[in-house]
């Protein structure tokens, strides 16, 4: 079974079209990142998959299950870390944490044992009793993103991670995402070239609301002729918009 | 219920850990109560104006703390909203009504806390002031604020759903005002009559004061006791509906 499968995928505000027709398929296990720049559509696809809106027409399953039918069902399978640091201010890194494990209907015991992992997998000890407030963005990022998989997700979607950080604080965020690998399906969402190339095993690119491109970035570069993906990029787009 | 729980939890710590909810929360009602007192100590006997007496100024002012309570629940819903914190929240298990009792609760428990304290605070007032206060009508009193409680918690709920950060705590504080001016707690509306009791009388403010007084003095009549606590169960009643509705809806929305 596909981790994701999307099949003719739409979203249109108004007289605005952000996602036009899309057919993408996410093996499980794999990190995919959808690459465009900004307004290209990827928040939304983001949306449309984790149930957070409702497409126009066309489908989205996954892990078999509906996006517009099997919303309940579709919860239960995936955690999200949203563009902007969605954490609870006034608690500490521990006590959000406890409160994501608590929200998936963990008891005490089985919390806490996550908890720890979470600490222990992020390096959050020296900041594990620190209010979220206070921490700095990187730190509140790395929240974000074990608050989005301590509830054991079969489907982690970051969108845009490391938006925003220092290149200290991105590279050390790239590291925590590299260890997921392998272990949870990844979706990513990026407008940074050298972040899609160090951490995806395959690459969307989005322009306009529409697939321009899939694959790995082998593929990219031996469907443009170009090496290194920024370029690959550029050569995707530029035939976009001559088209 | 977990996630109620959860929910819950989270929403106490939140207020908690906020400075200004102690100030408005506590504090200010406390500083209404001493500052009415000292009022109260300077109006001559023969005037006949009871409504700053400990006896009646408590139960008012404990109405009066739970006009910051639905601040509170205004400020926490709204800047909820207006992050991403409920959009991870919306992509979890929990549905419209773990987000609303979420609220709820821990507000609730907060008003309780709240109107023990502003008792309390009375109740040594009146040893000070030589005015007896019945722990009885107190504690009957204490029971009689938990529907006028979530009339206020519902208005909160219900701006802070429609209206975003900013816009919120305006519209609260021209409830506070109306609450606190209409609720028949700074001046005796029923001694001025006329058209100003008429007014008082169409809002559920008047209603949910004479309740907590009249608990107080253990009235149970059925014109200063049942009559106005109908009223305010109804209203608490509609606005929290009207609330939960309204936040359902929203939700929808933004998931739409």
């Amino acid at each position: 079974m596909k981790a994701i499968e999307t099949k003719q995928l739409t979203k249109k505000f108004k007289t605005k079209t952000a996602v036009n027709a899309i057919d993408l398929s996410v093996e499980e296990g794999e990190l995919f990142a959808l690459l465009g720049v900004n307004g290209a559509g990827k928040t939304t696809t983001i949306r449309m998959l984790t149930c957070l809106s409702v497409p126009t027409s066309g489908e989205a399953f996954v892990k078999g299950h509906s996006v517009t039918g099997e919303k309940a069902e579709i919860k239960r399978l995936i955690g999200i870390s949203p563009q902007d640091t969605a954490v609870a201010d006034n608690l500490t890194i521990r006590e959000n944490l406890a409160f994501m494990a608590k929200v998936y209907g963990f008891d005490k015991e089985k919390a806490d044992k996550r908890v720890n992992e979470m600490i222990e997998m992020f390096n959050f000890g020296e900041v594990e009793n620190s209010r979220a407030k206070t921490l700095s963005g990187g730190w509140k990022r790395k929240l974000s993103i074990a608050m989005a998989i301590i509830g054991e997700p079969e489907l982690l979607f970051l969108d845009e991670p490391t938006l925003g950080l220092d290149v200290l604080a991105r590279r050390e965020l790239w590291r925590s995402i590299s260890k997921l690998k392998g272990k949870i399906t990844i979706v990513l969402t990026t407008h940074y070239m050298e972040e899609a190339e160090e951490l995806s095993d395959r690459i969307a690119v989005m322009i306009n609301g529409k697939i321009a491109a899939t694959g790995t970035l082998a593929e990219l570069e031996t469907l443009t002729g170009k090496t290194g993906l920024e370029d690959a990029f550029v050569a995707i787009a530029e035939g976009d918009a001559e088209k | 219920m977990n996630r109620i729980s959860a929910f819950t939890s989270r929403n106490i710590k939140e207020l908690l850990r906020d400075p200004l909810s102690y100030i408005f929360c506590l504090g200010f009602p406390i500083l209404m109560l001493m500052i009415m007192s000292v009022v109260n100590s300077s109006i001559p006997p023969e005037s006949g104006m009871t409504v700053f007496r400990i006896d009646n100024l408590s139960g008012g002012i404990a109405m009066f703390g739970q006009t910051f309570i639905m601040l509170f629940t205004a400020l926490t819903v709204s800047k909820d909203r207006s992050g991403s914190f409920l959009v991870r929240m919306y992509a979890t298990p929990m549905t419209s009504s773990d987000f609303t009792g979420g609220y709820i609760l821990p507000m609730l428990l907060i008003a309780l806390a709240q109107a023990v304290i502003t008792f309390a605070a009375s109740f040594v007032i009146s040893l000070i002031t030589g005015v007896s206060l019945s722990p009885a009508g107190m504690l009957l009193s204490l029971l009689t604020l938990i529907p006028s409680a979530v009339l206020f918690i519902g208005f909160g709920l219900l701006f802070g759903t429609l209206f975003n950060d900013k816009a919120a705590p305006g519209l609260c504080s021209i409830i506070i005002s109306l609450g606190s001016f209409l609720g028949n707690v700074f001046f005796d509306a029923d001694h001025t009559g006329g058209i100003m009791l008429t007014i008082c009388r169409c809002t559920p403010f008047y209603y949910c004061t004479k309740t907590a007084r009249s608990a107080m003095a253990l009235d149970f009549s059925a014109e200063n006791f049942v009559i106005p606590i109908v009223i305010v169960i109804c209203s608490a009643a509609v606005i929290g509906f009207i609330a939960t509705f309204a936040f359902r809806a929203k939700m929808r929305a933004d998931l739409s």
